[in-house]
């Protein structure tokens, strides 16, 4: 029953020290909990520290997987930074995964984030790897970049002004293709064209636009919408008009490939116009930007038709279409 | 040569008090499951505690809770958030001041109680009249006290969280032109599960530490009118030691538990 | 009382020792208690009384020696078995010991709570507090709290709770302490009063000589935490040893 002395000072310290050790293992699961997941290392040479700290997160697609766990300058513009990494999540890093320092938030700390690899033949990271790094411009960086960009750029202006005034003053070869009248007339005329058709087009989606986001507003309004004749009307005016301008540009697109016909083979004048490689590539360009032009009209198009507030519009030319096809 | 005998000495005791108290922790959990049990006893023990700390533990949470938002006010108003007054006083009176403050006080007020009451009965011998009656007196005083504790604690904790947060809601009324019905709107809006059940838990502890920590000193009284005095306040010393022991190992605990 | 040597004794130590860390309060101490006796042992304060009969009922754990009581070893005994014999034992404390939150009833009870069984032909717990009041001339005290009682009052409650389950043997330990002579005589004149209503084996301690003369039928003198001298009243006053006569003169 009774316990000696000794006996109690034995249970005393016991216990003294068993709390101290239970405080400090619990410190240390909730400061890192990590602790008792199996890490690997992975290391990276950086050129620029940025300022990271031992124990900054390190994040893989976004995730924070580990920390850092040493920081060493092996020399100049050389600086090893290994991370410690979760080893369940190592399995998804690849070999060919690209570590950068960036900083969490406006003021946060930095962290060191691996981007995803995406050769899966590389296979995966295995401790001691070291993989790549992607070292993420700095301000200063980006603004002598800036600076070239810009000086380029004035070059390019000034080159530009130059040949704009060569073909002002009907120099050159240009000069004399701008000077026979008759291509001139024409291909201005197909330009001018074009411009209407284009402005009729983008009127009548803008038109388009307005009435759908009106119907995506309110689904009351649709519903008014459609029991109301006068847009009804509206929206078959609409798409009257559109059809007009995709007939219209298929028209002009026409006119442009047989003019490039003529180029290609040779004939007339335009025998010129091939050797003056710059109007060719304008011409080429304007020929892509038609052409792109009238597809994306065409998925307008489509768009609208799978809309379900023309679903009945587009149903009833289908049906007419077909009367006429059987009466024909 | 004399103080390093002293220090020893000291430390020894210290150790040997800390081991005879794990002890007589064991022996309460060894006596607390078998039987015969003494309900009567533990229904009026828990009825005796519950009303005794009524009143001081009421008193004690509405002014805690009033003088805690009266004094965030100022601090909140400088960044205009007098709106997360609600949401910051609930929580940290659940959570953490209201356990402890009210611990503390139940430390005082029933942790001194027993020491003194057992200690006084130790001293005139009415604890041995009882195991010379045939009555294990271990169960009889002790084991229905620490139960008691263990069980009233939590309910005065919710009681004077309750009431602190009266008092804050008083405050807002009056200087913030808050209702009282948005005030607890915010709070139990503030309020989740994972900060009341830690706080509950912590409570529980607390209140077992103070029951046994008073029934030691007063079981092991020394002789003397001397000796009850000496129980019932180092009761209260140690008690007061080992909450903030508890509630720093509840800290560890929820936040590992709970990701706060 | 030669022919006592030969019956078995209801109660018996031998060797008795017991210290607290340097302290050597008993070295050694022998007794033997046999039935229907008063026996009277007489000592310093601190001379180790109050621990000897604290070792005799197991509030104390001896360090060395036995203890029988009924024939039953009761340093070896297990709780369970302790606590029964122990209702056997009838125990009045220096102070009274009563319980000072509980009115005299639910003194008086408190040994029924768990023993009802123990008592002889038990009626009721109502019946078996009014007998044991009655036995001390206290039944209108019944509803009293002890506070309220002076302290020969408070003796008898004690002595009526040390009584309640009927034990064979009866314990006091100084019973006459704290008290003006004439309630001291009240209550010596009690306990030979229930002593022979019962018939039951006494042990008092004391160092009160008045109450040894009137009670005793042995004596015992413990100094020095051994049995120093043993005998009657009238065998030990008449002692030529001077550590006996100490006692004695006053």
């Amino acid at each position: 029953m009774e316990k000696s002395n000794s006996q109690k000072i034995k249970v005393g310290i016991f216990v003294v020290v068993g709390t101290v050790l239970l405080i400090a293992a619990l410190y240390f699961i909730g400061s890192r909990q990590q602790m008792f997941s199996k890490n690997i290392d992975l290391y990276g040479v950086f050129e620029n520290a940025n300022g990271l700290q031992l124990g900054n997160n390190v994040r893989y697609s976004g995730v924070n997987v580990g920390t850092v766990s040493m920081i060493e300058m092996v020399e100049e513009g050389k600086i090893i930074v290994a991370m410690s990494v979760e080893e369940k999540t190592a399995f998804f890093i690849k070999k060919d995964a690209v570590a950068s320092i960036g900083s969490d938030g406006l003021v946060g700390s930095m962290v060191v984030n691996i981007l995803p690899g995406k050769d899966i033949k590389a296979g995966w990271v295995v401790s001691g790897d070291t993989i790549k790094i992607h070292s993420k411009v700095s301000t200063d960086e980006m603004l002598s970049t800036l600076n070239k960009t810009n000086e380029n750029a004035a070059l390019l202006t000034a080159d530009l002004l130059k040949i704009t005034n060569q073909i002002v003053a009907g120099k050159g070869t240009l000069g004399a293709l701008v000077s026979d009248s008759l291509i001139a007339k024409d291909i201005r005329q197909s330009a001018a064209e074009l411009k209407r058709m284009t402005s009729g087009a983008t009127h009548a989606i803008s038109q388009i636009n307005t009435i759908i986001s009106k119907i995506n507003y309110d689904e009351s309004a649709a519903a008014l919408l459609l029991s109301d004749t006068v847009s009804k009307n509206q929206i078959q005016k609409v798409f009257g008009n559109l059809e007009k301008s995709s007939a219209n540009i298929k028209e002009v697109t026409k006119t442009l490939d047989d003019y490039i016909n003529e180029i290609q083979s040779g004939k007339g004048t335009l025998n010129y116009v091939t050797q003056d490689e710059v109007l060719v590539q304008t011409i080429d360009s304007t020929m892509i930007n038609i052409k792109e032009a009238a597809e994306k009209l065409n998925e307008n198009m489509e768009a609208l038709k799978h809309n379900f507030l023309f679903r009945g519009y587009f149903r009833k030319l289908e049906r007419k279409e077909r009367k006429e096809a059987k009466e024909n | 040569m004399n103080n390093e005998n002293a220090i020893l000495s000291n430390t020894k005791s210290f150790f040997a008090e800390i081991g005879d108290m794990t002890f007589f922790a064991g022996r309460f959990f060894r006596e607390v499951f078998s039987p015969p049990f003494e309900f009567k006893e533990l229904v009026r023990q828990c009825y005796n505690m519950g009303n005794r700390s009524l009143l001081l533990v009421s008193v004690t949470g509405f002014i805690l809770g009033l003088v805690f938002t009266l004094q965030s006010r100022p601090t909140l108003m400088q960044f205009g958030a007098q709106s997360w007054m609600a949401s910051m006083v609930s929580l940290s009176i659940v959570r953490e001041i209201g356990p402890v403050i009210i611990a503390l006080i139940c430390a005082g007020r029933i942790g001194s109680g027993i020491g003194a009451e057992l200690g006084s009965m130790r001293v005139t011998e009415q604890i041995d009249a009882m195991e010379v009656s045939g009555t294990n007196p271990f169960k009889y005083l002790v084991v229905t006290r620490v139960v008691a504790t263990t069980l009233m604690l939590p309910l005065l904790i919710i009681m004077g969280d309750a009431i602190a947060l009266l008092g804050s809601a008083i405050v807002e009324n009056l200087k913030g032109d808050v209702s009282f019905l948005l005030y607890f709107n915010q709070v139990f809006d503030a309020l989740q599960f994972s900060d009341l059940l830690p706080a509950t838990v912590k409570s529980v502890f607390f209140g077992f530490a103070i029951g046994l920590v008073g029934c030691y000193k007063g079981y092991n009284c020394a002789k003397g009118t001397v000796g009850v005095g000496e129980a019932s306040n180092s009761a209260v010393v140690y008690i007061s030691m080992l909450l903030f022991i508890i509630d720093f190992i509840a800290v560890f605990v929820t936040d590992i538990f709970f990701d706060i | 009382m030669t022919s006592k040597k030969n019956i078995k004794p209801v109660l018996e130590l031998k060797n008795l020792k017991k210290s607290f860390g340097d302290n050597h309060v008993l070295k050694g101490f022998n007794l033997k208690l046999f039935e229907g006796e008063n026996l009277v042992i007489m000592g310093k304060s601190g001379s180790g009384k109050s621990v000897m009969v604290k070792c005799l009922v197991g509030l104390i754990q001896p360090d060395s020696g036995s203890i029988r009581i009924k024939d039953q070893d009761i340093i070896t005994m297990g709780q369970t078995e302790l606590d029964l014999l122990r209702t056997e034992i009838g125990f009045l404390f220096q102070g009274s010991a009563l319980y000072d939150s509980m009115t005299v009833r639910e003194n008086l009870e408190f040994p029924l709570r768990r023993h009802k069984d123990k008592i002889e032909n038990f009626q009721s717990t109502e019946f078996s507090v009014k007998e044991a009041l009655e036995n001390v001339g206290l039944a209108h005290t019944i509803d009293l709290m002890p506070a309220e009682l002076s302290g020969g009052m408070q003796r008898r409650v004690a002595m009526a709770r040390a009584l309640i389950l009927k034990p064979k043997i009866i314990m006091y330990d100084e019973p006459t302490t704290g008290l003006d002579p004439i309630t001291a005589k009240e209550i010596i004149q009690l306990m030979r009063t229930i002593q022979k209503k019962y018939n039951t084996s006494s042990l008092i301690i004391t160092h009160d000589v008045d109450c040894a003369r009137v009670i005793s039928n042995r004596m015992i003198l413990l100094v020095d935490g051994i049995n120093y001298a043993e005998g009657t009243f009238e065998e030990l006053s008449n002692s030529k040893d001077e550590q006996v006569q100490a006692f004695f003169k006053s």
